[in-house]
């Protein structure tokens, strides 16, 4: 916990995980829930507002419609260096996907001009944008991605803990 | 040393390399973690020092174990406590060990070592700073823990032979890096040369761990063990599910480890003729490698009967390396293995390419994965379809509507977040699988391709499941040694073998599966101890007592 406010000091890799499994766990497909868990960490590394990934992850469709466009906009950059102009009205929806965008593992450049996001992509360069040492994630934000994290577990059985796993239950050598 | 060099050979195709039958046979290389960071430790002459010291004579309390690498002081920060015998469990599960540790960025003052005390034997339940490293616990072997004790504090030595067939007093049950409950990111240290190879910090951290292991068991039985005696003692690990998955949610770096790996042996069979003593190491290495499988045993009938066929297989086949030919040496001899067994296979590489150190060792730089996966779309899904026939016509020969092809699915317990593998048939939370289940993905993306061409971002906007067998289907048409080939989630998958190819990555030795879920392993046995790196002692390789 921060002193002086809610947040929670996090590393980067711990929240990028969680948050793919939250994903998961309100229901988006594997793939796309792993781009969210990355996109979700450089969002809050470059202090996006939290409040667009509460609602991308109480509709999970709009995540699913993120990566689609994601996918539009990587494609049409695999035929055209020039940049790729697309129109998100929604100012939370917009906000995700220029995280989305400079979250991609290549060199990207992002502009925004009211609802047009204009993104020139090398899918030959990798990421020049750095990582940070912490994330600060509030302690809401927090609890949500743990609780829909935990629908992707499977709940424990005798079945499951004796014969499901490795080692014994007791291990004296 | 070579003083002509052939073109070098193709490298196996990976049809060959990534079965679960081949990786579950490789044995620990030069360009193995640990190795590296030994060598890397030795190059440097580095000095462990242990300067805090704050142990009961029962052997608990906190230390610390220094040593300077790359110009950075790094410290293993110690906590051993009291353990029932009733409480030591190697599973994830376990919430109590005999030992923790972390591995800290500088030297840490007293209030590091108090902070680390408080929270390294919680484990996963403690919160951990960007300074911690590695995060990791360990357990007693008590077999051999009190022969020691007890021979110590007789005034002699322990068995020599009881340390060579147990081979540790320690014995890891996880050890955690890159960022896991808080400690720090891998991208905090990836720029360091010492610490930039694959799971470089981790691997020091078991190397501390290890003199950690011996310091504590002299102190306790109030002796000094003889040097060579204390050498022979590695550290052990108990491995289980939650290994496997990586080799999966990894594939590019997979793809770099056995991309290195291959490399490696095609650069060695591309050797035209050595001198007479590389012969000479030949010949030394081959007696060393048949010492170590007649010390190598296991419990567990089966792989107990697999020792003593590579070891009877060997005694054959080491006359090869006693008297290799003048011409084409390395090549000869590999030709002639592939009339023996995978496991021998595997074996003989990992000999050609400890022979072979200055032009295999420069390859380990190689096996990291700094940049991921770019994107790199196909242009339309008649691409798509033709990188799936071209690369996973083995997936799409399994039949998944009979059940054998599917019973088992991987899960995260809630039970601690523990890996398992269940029945889909018989247990419940199928539906929570974790995705790898891959060629029945790439098969099920294969039925539902288009009959005309189109973007794939439109199949995708119909059937966006597919996205995951998209993706795997791009990596593995740039990375063709990304994938495994093979069905994880058919009866007859074996994890084990997933954890032997990852576990001879890092380095081990001495398998010892305890069931197709779970082994033990030996890392570092025969090492150099901390007071002895240096590039003379850096020929540890299958190590036998009397090496």
């Amino acid at each position: 916990m921060v002193a002086g406010d809610e947040r929670m000091s996090r590393s980067w890799t711990e929240v990028q995980a969680l948050a793919t499994r939250a994903a998961a766990g309100a229901g988006v497909p594997s793939a796309q829930s792993l781009a969210f868990g990355a996109m979700l960490a450089r969002h809050l590394a470059d202090g996006g507002a939290e409040a667009p990934l509460q609602s991308a992850l109480d509709a999970p469709e709009r995540i699913v419609a993120l990566a689609q466009r994601v996918e539009e906009v990587i494609e049409a950059a695999s035929v055209s260096p020039r940049p790729i102009k697309t129109v998100e009205p929604d100012a939370a929806q917009r906000a995700l996907l220029v995280s989305w965008l400079v979250g991609l593992p290549c060199r990207t450049a992002v502009d925004v001009s009211g609802e047009t996001v204009l993104a020139a992509l090398d899918l030959s360069a990798p990421s020049t944008r750095a990582r940070t040492e912490r994330l600060l994630v509030s302690a809401d934000l927090d609890a949500d991605l743990g609780a829909l994290a935990a629908r992707t577990y499977v709940a424990d059985s005798e079945a499951s803990r004796t014969m499901g796993a490795g080692a014994n239950l007791m291990d004296t050598d | 040393m070579k003083d002509t060099t052939n073109p070098m050979p193709p490298l196996r195709p990976p049809h060959e390399v990534m079965r679960l039958a081949r990786m579950g046979a490789m044995m620990p290389t030069r360009l193995s973690f640990l190795r590296v960071l030994t060598r890397r430790l030795c190059a440097e002459r580095a000095v462990v020092r242990r300067t805090h010291w704050d142990m009961c004579a029962d052997g608990f309390g906190t230390s610390v174990h220094r040593v300077v690498l790359g110009g950075r002081d790094y410290a293993l920060i110690s906590v051993s406590k009291p353990l029932d015998d009733a409480s030591r469990s190697d599973r994830v599960i376990a919430t109590a060990w005999d030992a923790a540790f972390v591995l800290f960025d500088g030297v840490p003052t007293d209030a590091d070592i108090a902070r680390v005390a408080a929270q390294a034997p919680r484990q996963e339940a403690g919160r951990f700073e960007p300074r911690d490293l590695v995060l990791s616990r360990a357990n007693k072997s008590m077999r051999l823990w009190s022969e020691i004790v007890t021979a110590l504090r007789a005034g002699g030595q322990p068995s020599a032979s009881r340390i060579g067939e147990i081979g540790y007093v320690m014995r890891t049950t996880a050890v955690y890096g890159n960022g896991k409950f808080g400690i720090a990111d891998r991208h905090l240290i990836e720029d360091r040369p010492e610490l930039s190879g694959a799971f470089a910090a981790e691997m020091l951290a078991v190397y501390l761990i290890r003199q950690f292991s011996i310091d504590l068991v002299q102190h306790v039985g109030q002796g000094t063990l003889d040097r060579g005696l204390a050498r022979h003692i590695g550290v052990g690990n108990a491995t289980g599910l939650g290994m496997a998955p990586f080799l999966v949610t990894h594939p590019v770096l997979l793809n770099n480890w056995m991309v290195a790996r291959e490399t490696a042996l095609a650069r060695v069979l591309a050797v035209a003729n050595i001198f007479p003593e590389t012969r000479k190491r030949a010949a030394r290495l081959g007696d060393r490698v048949a010492g170590h499988l007649s010390d190598w045993h296991v419990p567990s009938t089966p792989d107990e009967a697999a020792l003593r066929a590579l070891e009877a297989e060997w005694g054959g086949f080491r006359l090869h390396f006693a008297d290799l030919s003048a011409r084409d040496p390395y090549a000869e001899v590999w030709a002639l293995a592939q009339a023996g067994s995978v496991a021998l296979q595997e074996l003989v590489l990992a000999l050609l390419l400890e022979l072979n150190g200055d032009i295999v060792d420069g390859l380990a730089d190689c096996m990291i994965d700094p940049f991921g996966h770019p994107p790199r779309p196909f242009s339309g899904t008649e691409a798509l379809r033709a990188a799936v026939i071209q690369d996973w016509a083995w997936a799409l020969e399994i039949d998944f509507d009979d059940s054998e092809a599917c019973r088992r699915f991987w899960y995260v317990s809630a039970d601690k977040l523990e890996p398992r593998l269940g029945d889909r048939f018989a247990e419940e939370g199928a539906e929570l699988e974790t995705p790898l289940d891959i060629a029945r993905r790439v098969k099920n993306l294969f039925g539902d391709l288009p009959k005309i061409d189109q973007p794939v971002s439109a199949f995708l906007r119909e059937f966006p499941d597919h996205k995951h067998a998209v993706d795997r289907v791009a990596i593995c048409a740039h990375h063709p040694y990304s994938e495994i080939r093979d069905n994880l989630i058919a009866t007859t998958c074996r994890p084990i073998d997933m954890l032997r190819c990852k576990l001879s990555f890092f380095g081990a030795t001495k398998f010892d599966p305890k069931s197709d879920l779970w082994t033990r392993i030996t890392l570092a046995q025969g090492a150099p101890l901390g007071d002895e790196l240096n590039e003379e002692r850096d020929d540890w390789w299958l190590p036998v007592m009397s090496a």
